[in-house]
């Protein structure tokens, strides 16, 4: 059995530890690994994962030890002992001084990962598995960059998701509801999830939602989502009660653990996502989604964005047309002749919308969401065929583990 | 020996690698959304000859060898070597392959002061200027109405044939300026 540390720090939110915290149970679940997952911040773990005490320096939640990473992380004795098999430097995060040395140091080099963002980029794929040699110590460091095609080190996908998820029925989702004090829902609503960033064109998208025919009932996850509504209606958003404004219905919800937060992807109609973790869930869930991307200066992140875009619909916005009329008309439900044309470009206008308010060539968002939702059934039977696409490929932690095996 | 940084790395520059010195034959700068700038080496090993594929963070502190160094021209290409000439008219010739990401601003008439690198005697590199004044030979006319050069559209460089994109307002016969560190058009020479 190889032991794996995995080092993550929380830069300002809970993406990076979300990903090493999945990654860290599924190597030990499903690849017999014995993984120490070493983080600066309890806090923001104990967020996600309730079990974490923020005051044991080392603890065991589900089978994985969990540290807590001092900023003045102590010198390594036994550099054998105490350097595990495996290093992944979660995010190029830098490791401590004192255990880089401890690894030159060993018997046999540990096999050290920096695990990079996860990007659409076609230049992921030339990167993915380079070497970084040390300049000082006799280590190598391996590039691994997530990704959407195979040459990249893929998405993180535990075993059982995709049948889960499939066996997800009503009655699940009812029983879900329940569970989260969260009213079932009904015939003639729209439910949405909604986990963003502060984002401007939110108050716009609001307004049309309280403006709009159909009912939507929001979910809001705390933190950013939920302050900016209270900062909004200038009311007080607690987990429960919900806000009514003409057609909308906003319902503060409390931190969901990992599996919940999987349910309540696959029970609403959109997804609004952010950053990474819920990005890589959306596209799992097969429902609908709109991803906030993290924003960077100079913008950045909006190529980023547009190359997601270009991979998932535009290059085979044709063949994927194809495919989606052809599953359609295979369950029954074929195409009208405005959703062949529209869902895809319906999704990049929506998606621009909720990244770049007040862009040059950005359409406001209340429009943008109006043509995303006419869609919206297109775009779901998209999503369906983009998440086959995908799981065609081997997931992230099985392409590590295989890495480390071939070392 | 001297400290280099990895986002400062390019074409013809020499580090340590593994107690060896290589020669960067290119060097591509990758930044992103989130992710941290990260810097993709092709590089020559100078003892073995081995070209290696590196990756580095943008920030990476790394070793950077103390060479020889002597201004030169280039001359001529002699397959499979590439001829420079010092103020001396003493000729220097170097690998057509280590050379490969500069060739497409090579050409017989070009006056640029190039940096040519010795490794115990050997001439091994060249570093052009950052900035490099090419004449364009064709490209397609300007989309009207627009000023801005936000726009940008295919040219090819007289004599190297190589193409690269400009601002739509650029014609054929125009001077520009380029960036040889990033391969990009910096601006029209007035």
């Amino acid at each position: 059995m190889r032991r794996w540390d995995i080092f993550c720090t929380v830069v300002d939110n809970l993406g990076d530890i979300g990903t090493c915290w999945r990654l860290a149970r599924q190597l030990a679940d499903e690849h017999e690994a014995r993984v120490r997952l070493w983080i600066d911040k309890l806090e923001s773990f104990a967020c996600l994962c309730p079990s974490v005490s923020t005051a044991a320096a080392v603890q065991h939640v589900d089978s994985i030890e969990i540290r807590r990473w001092p900023s003045d992380f102590p010198a390594v004795d036994d550099a054998d002992a105490d350097v595990a098999d495996v290093v992944v430097e979660a995010f190029a995060c830098e490791l401590p001084a004192t255990y880089v040395a401890a690894m030159a140091r060993r018997g046999v080099a540990p096999v050290w990962i920096n695990l990079e963002y996860l990007s659409a980029e076609g230049w992921v794929d030339d990167c993915h598995r380079l070497t970084s040699p040390h300049p000082r110590w006799p280590l190598k460091k391996t590039f691994f960059f997530p990704g959407f095609t195979p040459k990249t080190g893929g998405l993180l996908r535990e075993r059982d998701l995709r049948s889960d998820r499939a066996a997800f029925d009503h009655a699940a989702q009812a029983e879900f509801w329940r569970s989260v004090n969260v009213a079932p829902r009904t015939d003639d609503e729209l439910r949405v999830s909604l986990f963003c960033y502060d984002n401007p064109a939110l108050p716009e998208l609001l307004q049309c939602w309280i403006d709009g025919a159909t009912a939507v009932h929001v979910l809001a996850a705390p933190g950013a989502a939920t302050e900016q509504i209270a900062r909004w209606s200038g009311i007080a958003l607690p987990p429960g009660t919900p806000l009514c404004r003409g057609s909308l219905t906003v319902q503060a919800l409390p931190f969901l653990s990992q599996p919940n937060y999987d349910r309540l992807l696959w029970s609403c109609d959109v997804n609004f996502v952010r950053g990474e973790d819920s990005f890589v869930r959306a596209q799992w869930a097969e429902q609908p989604f709109v991803w906030q991307i993290y924003p960077q200066t100079e913008g950045t992140h909006l190529i980023k964005l547009d190359a997601f875009l270009t991979r998932s619909l535009g290059e085979g916005d044709r063949a994927f047309n194809v495919g989606v009329g052809q599953l359609a008309s295979s369950v029954g439900a074929p195409l009208e002749d405005g959703e062949k044309i529209g869902w895809a470009d319906a999704t990049k206008r929506c998606w621009h919308a909720w990244n770049d308010p007040g862009g040059e060539h950005t359409e406001n968002m209340a429009s943008a969401w109006q043509s995303f939702i006419a869609n919206r059934l297109a775009i779901q039977r998209h999503g369906k065929l983009w998440a086959n696409q995908l799981d065609q490929q081997s997931d992230l932690a099985n392409n590590l583990a295989r890495f480390v095996q071939e070392k | 020996m001297s400290v280099k940084i990895a986002g400062d790395i390019q074409s013809g520059n020499v580090i340590m690698v593994e107690n060896a010195p290589v020669v960067v034959l290119k060097a591509v700068y990758n930044k992103s959304g989130r992710n941290q700038a990260v810097v993709k080496v092709r590089a020559k090993n100078l003892f073995t000859g081995r070209i290696s594929e590196l990756i580095y963070k943008s920030d990476e502190k790394l070793e950077g060898v103390m060479l020889d160094k002597k201004d030169c021209t280039y001359s001529y290409f002699a397959p499979p070597m590439h001829v420079f000439v010092d103020s001396e008219y003493v000729e220097y010739e170097i690998e057509a392959e280590t050379l490969a990401d500069l060739e497409k601003y090579f050409c017989e008439d070009m006056t640029d002061v190039c940096e040519v690198t010795f490794y115990e005697g050997r001439p091994i590199s060249v570093v052009l200027p950052k900035v490099i004044v090419r004449e364009i030979e064709y490209t397609e006319p300007a989309t009207r109405g627009d000023t801005s050069g936000k726009i940008t559209k295919t040219a090819v460089l007289k004599d190297t044939k190589h193409e690269l994109q400009v601002s739509s307002f650029v014609e054929i016969g125009d001077k520009i300026e380029i960036d040889t560190v990033t391969g990009e058009f910096k601006k029209r020479c007035n």
